[in-house]
């Protein structure tokens, strides 16, 4: 297990909103995922997932139902709903603007 | 669709079936620990290790659940909170806003709390019957005009024979006080006539022993007693050895045959009761109207049906009996309306004006939230700008004005106490009895209600106004944006709306003031000065005739005759403004029983000879009442000027005769011999003073009124008098002390207090207004501090910037008369039953309030004008 990064503030509801667009998961796996597609340089605070997935549900993001594991277990399945597809492109073009100008700032040193 | 369904069922979850989610919840995480323990074995590990690794990466569990449910918590409350805090905080840092908002608005809701507290007391709780909502009251009706007192045999005749009423019942309405002797100090009591069946139509049950037995209700029935709760606790300890013991009641010997339930009271208060008997004394004829009647109505029966009834058999009553009962009928009234119509009027004028208080209240605090909305201007939109959205601003606004409008209602409610107290102090409903200040949960309710509408009424708008702000303007201008001038317009609407409900509640006040100031000019007709009032009651069964009666009242007026500083002392049956006693039909002789003329009804007074000297009554023609005028001698009446001329018109009155009825088919015949000056019988706004005197010894009475008048001080005499009094007869206590200017006082305290009340409001509302124009005055002038710095420097004189304030305030108080005056000349109208001699559109009244609000307008003007004065050009371009 190497150094891993915390997850900035934030910037968790993106990471989860870009998982679930690829496709519906269950939270377990949304976990995975993320550390997955970091290529495991982003460790998902568990303690911090589920509170964000019922945000995000909450603010009508995500939604989410019924399913069924691979191992046969009943599950709760997240996907993306239609606004949760929208402020996906909003947090994404913020996440840009705001990476940039870190970006920026830093480069002058 | 679907997701807001969603919504509304997670909402429903979260705050009533908590355990449903937590469930949900407890699953996910079991699966999500098994899968972290499985990939954990997977990877090499111990289970035992794998678990405890699995457990550590999630952190501790029930903290994340409680995480969870913060996050589901509705945000609203969040909001609600945070709001909450924010207005504790801010609100305090301007002590004055804050004060002047409490105190206004605490004002106005004391003022409403306080009157539906009075309401609710007097109105919605005065009749502690079981029955009460089938009670009704009979009045008698001459000519269709409703009266008060029913004969005895009428109400025996409705009583058995009017089938609407489960049971009818009559009581004496007036005091009626008896002496009790043979336990300890002699004592007067109250002790009210009660029919057979009185208690039983309330429903209520004896605290010990029984009611009244039928036979106790027929002539000849034995002397009986029903004592009342508070008499028997007093007197007798409670003891419930006292059914069935004798007393002696003014001389006779009765027997206690029961106690009434605690608090229980009707119409007055009373010690004892004594049972009415059919055909005697106060019933024995249908011309003697000595009783009110209470009713229970039958299974089925209303007020309308049971007035069907016996408007039909008063009907048969007036062909029976025409000499007494031709156009006389009763009148059947919901007891609690009957009861409470006399206050209404009054009730009604005061709850107009703390409706009046309340609104003039909110349109300043309005004011006030508008202005500090506008200094407030800048923080708002730097909020706007960090992103908090309109709603939210509006939203925080909005609690602290709730907390503000708490804060006046527990102010108010405190206040009210107050006001409360004053108004039963001052408003005496003694038919209601003794009414305890306080209130229940329906008036708290209705004063916290109060505190949210007011919220509504004047928040909700200045809110909204102040939240939507531009923040780019806003923060450019410093508060003197586009928005500034529509809020500006908006608050001199309100002064316009506040000088205009001030004019009304000045001008109905004003009238009201003069009204009571032309009623206690009234020349009651005689002279009030140093006169000290007392009664005497001399127990029946000890002096039986009235020769011995006479000569106890003869001694008794010579022993104060000769007390020092005493001038002289009158007796009489009835003393003027404090008893109006009973009125009798007079007519001329030839015209009684003819059934053509009814004659007058003319109060009677049976007086002691010297009685008109003492009281300053002015004998106008004939002579004075003497001791010659015996039951020996001819019957003999002296008239008041006014019924002398209405009977006798230009004639000469002395030496004529007059028939007085008496009763019976017969009247009496008296020779008139005298004429005195009309006095002031009932009341001070009474129009009609028909009274006429007997001599005392051809009409005796157990019960009689003293005037003492006194040189110089008057404390004295009262301990002389009594002390006389017990020379005379141990037994016979002397009560009802009071002095004349007292009696008269009282008999318009009504009146003052109305008016002093409205007053107060009128007082109250005027300085509201005008804080509330020179508020707006004020604001003005500091928003065009620039402007008028600018006109300064150009050659403007600091006269003409005065003239401009002074004539935009006048131009505001203007516009506000003339929406008030329409509303003060309406309100006249609708007062103008409590008006005595008063036109409802006096002019001199509307004159006088017209000068008084311009006077404190021009006031408010001045302060903010001498700043616009003096405005220097250079600090005005320099704050730029």
């Amino acid at each position: 297990m190497a150094a891993r990064t915390d997850l900035l503030q934030g910037s968790l509801d993106l990471l989860i909103l870009k998982t679930l667009a690829l496709e519906p998961l269950h939270g377990w796996a949304v976990s995975k995922r993320i550390q997955l597609l970091s290529r495991g340089a982003l460790e998902v605070n568990q303690g911090s997932l589920y509170p964000a997935l019922y945000r995000l549900r909450d603010r009508g993001l995500i939604h989410s139902e019924p399913g069924v594991s691979e191992e046969g277990r009943t599950v709760k399945v997240y996907s993306l709903t239609r606004k949760g597809r929208q402020a996906l492109v909003v947090e994404r073009e913020e996440w840009r603007r705001f990476s940039e100008a870190v970006e920026a700032i830093l480069a002058t040193g | 669709m679907r997701g807001w369904w969603q919504w509304v069922r997670r909402r429903w979850e979260v705050i009533f079936r908590k355990s449903a989610p937590e469930l949900e919840l407890d699953d996910e995480i079991r699966f999500h620990l098994d899968m972290e323990i499985r990939q954990n074995v997977e990877v090499g590990m111990e289970p035992g290790e794998a678990r405890r690794r699995a457990l550590v990466a999630f952190g501790g569990v029930e903290r994340f659940k409680e995480q969870v449910r913060d996050v589901r918590g509705a945000r609203m409350w969040d909001d609600l909170i945070q709001d909450s805090r924010i207005a504790l905080r801010a609100l305090p840092r301007q002590p004055a806003f804050l004060l002047a908002v409490l105190l206004t608005l605490g004002l106005g809701i004391g003022g409403n709390v306080a009157m539906v507290g009075v309401l609710e007391r007097s109105i919605f709780q005065a009749l502690p019957y079981p029955e009460a909502n089938d009670l009704v009251l009979g009045r008698v009706t001459w000519e269709g005009r409703v009266g008060f007192t029913v004969s005895g045999p009428d109400f025996f005749d409705y009583r058995d024979q009017v089938r609407a009423f489960r049971s009818l019942a009559a009581t004496t309405p007036f005091p009626v006080s008896a002496t009790i002797t043979g336990v300890g100090e002699p004592e007067r009591v109250l002790a009210p006539g009660a029919s057979v069946g009185f208690f039983e139509t309330f429903g209520v049950r004896p605290a010990a022993g029984r009611y009244f037995l039928p036979e106790e209700g027929e002539a000849g029935g034995p002397p009986v007693a029903v004592l009342s709760h508070g008499y028997w606790q007093r007197r007798f300890g409670g003891d419930r050895g006292v059914v069935g013991s004798t007393i002696s009641l003014d001389g006779t010997p009765t027997t206690v045959v029961g106690v009434a339930p605690e608090g229980f009271r009707f119409l007055q208060t009373a010690d004892l009761w004594r049972p009415v008997q059919r055909g005697v004394d106060w019933a024995s004829a249908r011309q003697f109207h000595n009783f009110v009647l209470v009713g229970c109505l039958a299974e089925g029966a209303t007020v309308e049906s049971a007035q069907a009834e016996v408007d039909a058999l008063s009907g048969r009553l007036a062909e029976l009996y025409p000499d007494s009962n031709r156009g006389k009928g009763l009148n059947v009234t919901n007891l609690r309306e009957a009861l409470t119509e006399r206050y209404l009027p009054t009730l009604r004028v005061l709850m107009a004006a703390v409706v009046a208080l309340l609104l003039i209240a909110c349109a300043n605090v309005a004011g006030l939230l508008l202005a500090r909305g506008s200094a407030r201007r800048s923080e708002l939109a730097v909020r706007s700008v960090m992103g908090a959205g309109q709603g939210r601003l509006a939203r925080q606004l909005l609690t602290e004005n709730l907390h503000l409008a708490l804060g006046s209602g527990v102010l108010g409610v405190v206040l009210a106490l107050w006001v409360q107290r004053g108004i039963l102090a001052f408003v005496p409903m003694d038919v209601l009895g003794d009414i305890e200040a306080g209130f229940g949960w329906p008036t708290l309710g209705f004063a916290l209600a109060l505190s949210v509408g007011t919220v509504l009424l004047f928040g909700v708008l200045p809110s909204v106004r102040v939240a939507r702000t531009d923040p780019a303007e806003d923060l450019k201008a410093g508060g003197r944006g586009r928005s500034g001038d529509r809020s500006a317009r908006f608050r001199s609407g309100l002064v316009v709306a506040q000088v205009g409900m001030t004019t009304v509640l000045l001008a109905v006040s004003g009238l009201l003031f003069r009204s009571f100031r032309e009623l206690v000019r009234v020349e009651p007709g005689f002279d009030t000065g140093q006169l000290t009032l007392a009664e005497v009651q001399i127990p029946r069964g000890e002096y039986p005739d009235p020769e011995e009666a006479t000569r106890f009242f003869t001694e008794l007026a010579d022993r104060i005759q000769a007390i020092p500083g005493v001038t002289s002392v009158g007796l009489t049956s009835h003393i003027p403004i404090r008893h109006g006693g009973g009125n009798v039909r007079i007519a001329l002789p030839e015209d009684f029983g003819t059934g053509g003329v009814f004659g007058r009804l003319a109060y009677q007074r049976r007086v002691l000879p010297g009685y008109f000297a003492s009281l300053g009554v002015p004998i106008l023609g004939g002579r004075d009442l003497e001791a010659t005028d015996d039951a020996a001698a001819p019957p003999v009446v002296v008239l008041s000027e006014s019924l002398s001329r209405d009977l006798f018109g230009d004639r000469d009155p002395l030496g004529a005769t007059v028939a007085i009825d008496q009763g019976g088919d017969e009247p009496a015949i008296r020779e008139v011999v005298g004429i005195v000056g009309d006095v002031k019988v009932q009341s001070l706004a009474a129009s009609v003073d028909f009274a006429m005197y007997f001599p005392y010894l051809q009409a005796a009475s157990a019960r009689m009124g003293l005037a003492v008048r006194t040189r110089g001080d008057m404390s004295g005499v009262v301990s002389a008098v009594r002390e006389v009094l017990r020379g005379l007869d141990p037994d016979v206590p002397l009560d009802a002390v009071t002095t004349m200017e007292e009696a008269i006082s009282s008999s318009v305290s009504s009146e003052r207090t109305i008016a002093v009340a409205l007053t107060l409001f009128a007082a109250v509302a005027l300085l509201l207004a005008s804080v509330g124009l020179y508020g707006v005055l004020a604001y003005q002038v500091s928003r065009r501090f620039h402007e008028i710095g600018v006109r300064m420097a150009l050659g403007a004189s600091a006269s003409k910037v005065t003239r401009e304030v002074v004539v935009g305030g006048l131009r505001l108080t203007v516009l506000g008369l003339l929406v008030g005056l329409p509303g003060a000349w309406l309100a006249g109208r609708l007062v103008q039953g409590m008006l005595f001699r008063v036109d409802p559109a006096d002019p001199m009244t509307l004159a006088g309030v017209v000068g008084f609000v311009a006077t404190v307008a021009l006031a408010a003007c001045v302060l903010p004008a001498h700043r616009a004065a003096r405005v220097d050009p250079v600090e005005a371009f320099r704050a730029e």
